[in-house]
């Protein structure tokens, strides 16, 4: 793309379209130096393979730029909007623009992983506000990306970048559609698998349940606190605010432990557990933790109540 | 019965040495306890959503006095956010600065995690951190 800037005065969420890695480092390229040329601070996230092509292809000027290795800051896609938070709130206080490239998607993502990554690409329409002084840029390599993920790429931007050419993506979904309630369908649970029903006097059997499955699936004793305490938190949300009482199963998959609790409340704060908590003492913290330290925590609210199944992967 | 002790290398913690003294609140899954020497508190059990309020309340009267009120929590068994919430809104709305020790590692981790590891009223000392 060039670097010809068009007047920008607020938040621009685009996609880039790009064909393999060297069409990459040509289309990424000129925005990065567009940023260096305007003074503007510019951070990427992608990975760790493209960083080195940009860096040797920018030569001294990546001095001037910040990266980060999506496979780290976004192996949870919940946490990347809070990376970018960061980004904004650094700068943007002195009302400097800033640029930032990230790619949330790869071909490795896992299906699960996939779908909260384009739920993450939805709610950076809403996180942000229109006033922020950011150009985003999120490129999906269209020659190794599912067509269909590249489809929901033009759903969640509301700008593309194909070629040389930034247009309207036409198919943008809007920012009121994007914080919708999230009901996007969850693999099934295993036949068979075990479910307890627990209610305010039974959270310390959720704990022990939990923390039982995390031994026998081998995690390690400091990530089975991890993960007892956050199902903890969770069913204790079911408890005050979900009815009183909830329904927790666990199972295994793909090399990760499961946990979900499912509820009849309604989650219906679109960016809960990707907004760092505040100073206000009351604010919610208990998705924040588990977006914290869980490999994956995916958010559903349904018409029958709220979904949440948190996922720990047993080899890290 | 003397509190939180060094992880080892002889080095004195602060709780080092203190004893255990009269109970202060009690609840079925909970004990708080006075110590000698007096500006401190021993936790025990489970502090969480059911109780956290009650345990709030009970220490916000020792918070209008003078000095650290030094708090031992290596003998909590499981805390959650309502109960760090409960604790870290008694320190912030008190005279006295509180100071924890002996915090299992779970909890330490959660406090730093969640926004709470680093506030004014509320002071994280490491001893017990090497404890499993």
């Amino acid at each position: 793309m060039s670097d010809r800037s068009p007047p920008r005065t607020g938040y621009q969420h685009d996609a880039l379209l790009y064909a393999g890695i060297p069409d990459f480092v040509s289309r990424t390229v000129p925005f990065v130096r567009g940023g260096i040329e305007a003074g503007e601070p510019v951070l990427v996230a992608t990975s760790a393979e493209k960083i080195d092509l940009l860096r040797a292809d920018l030569g001294a000027d990546a001095a001037a730029v910040v990266f980060a290795d999506m496979a780290v800051v976004g192996a949870n896609p919940a946490r990347i909007i809070p990376f970018w938070q960061e980004f904004v709130d650094q700068h943007t206080a002195e009302g400097r623009s800033i640029r930032g490239i990230g790619e949330p998607i790869w071909p490795g993502r896992s299906a699960d992983e996939l779908v909260e990554c384009q739920r993450h690409e939805s709610l950076l329409n809403v996180a942000l506000s229109p006033a922020t002084p950011m150009w985003l840029l999120c490129p999906y390599d269209i020659d190794a990306l599912d067509p269909a993920v590249v489809e929901e790429a033009l759903h969640s931007h509301p700008f593309v970048t194909e070629c040389t050419t930034q247009r309207e993506s036409g198919a943008f979904r809007g920012v009121d559609a994007s914080a919708a309630p999230f009901d996007a369908p969850l693999a099934p649970v295993p036949s068979g698998c075990h479910e307890f029903s627990f209610g305010p006097g039974s959270l310390s059997v959720v704990r022990d349940l939990v923390s039982a499955s995390a031994s026998g699936a081998g995690l390690d004793a400091a990530r089975a606190q991890d993960l007892v305490q956050v199902a903890h938190e969770v069913a204790a949300n079911s408890v005050r605010h979900g009815g009183g009482r909830g329904a927790l199963r666990i199972w295994r998959d793909a090399g990760a432990l499961i946990c979900e609790i499912r509820d009849q409340g309604r989650i219906d704060q679109p960016l809960v557990g990707r907004e760092r908590p505040g100073v206000a003492v009351e604010a919610p913290r208990g998705l924040w933790l588990a977006n914290q330290v869980c490999d994956l925590v995916q958010i559903r609210c349904l018409q029958a109540g709220s979904v949440v199944r948190l996922h720990m992967r047993s080899y890290t | 019965m003397s509190l939180v002790r060094s992880a080892g290398g002889g080095e004195l913690q602060p709780m080092a040495g203190w004893h255990e003294g009269e109970p202060l609140y009690t609840d079925k899954q909970f004990v708080i306890r006075h110590t000698v020497p007096p500006n401190g508190l021993t936790f025990a059990g489970v502090l969480d959503l059911f109780n956290a309020d009650s345990v709030a309340g009970a220490v916000a009267p020792l918070l209008s006095g003078e000095g650290d009120l030094h708090i031992d929590l290596s003998k909590v068994e499981f805390c959650d956010v309502s109960g760090i919430r409960a604790l870290v809104s008694t320190a912030q709305s008190g005279r006295r600065r509180l100071v924890l020790h002996g915090l299992p590692r779970a909890l330490h981790r959660v406090m730093m995690l969640v926004g709470w590891g680093d506030l004014p009223s509320l002071q994280l000392c490491d001893c017990g951190m090497e404890r499993k």
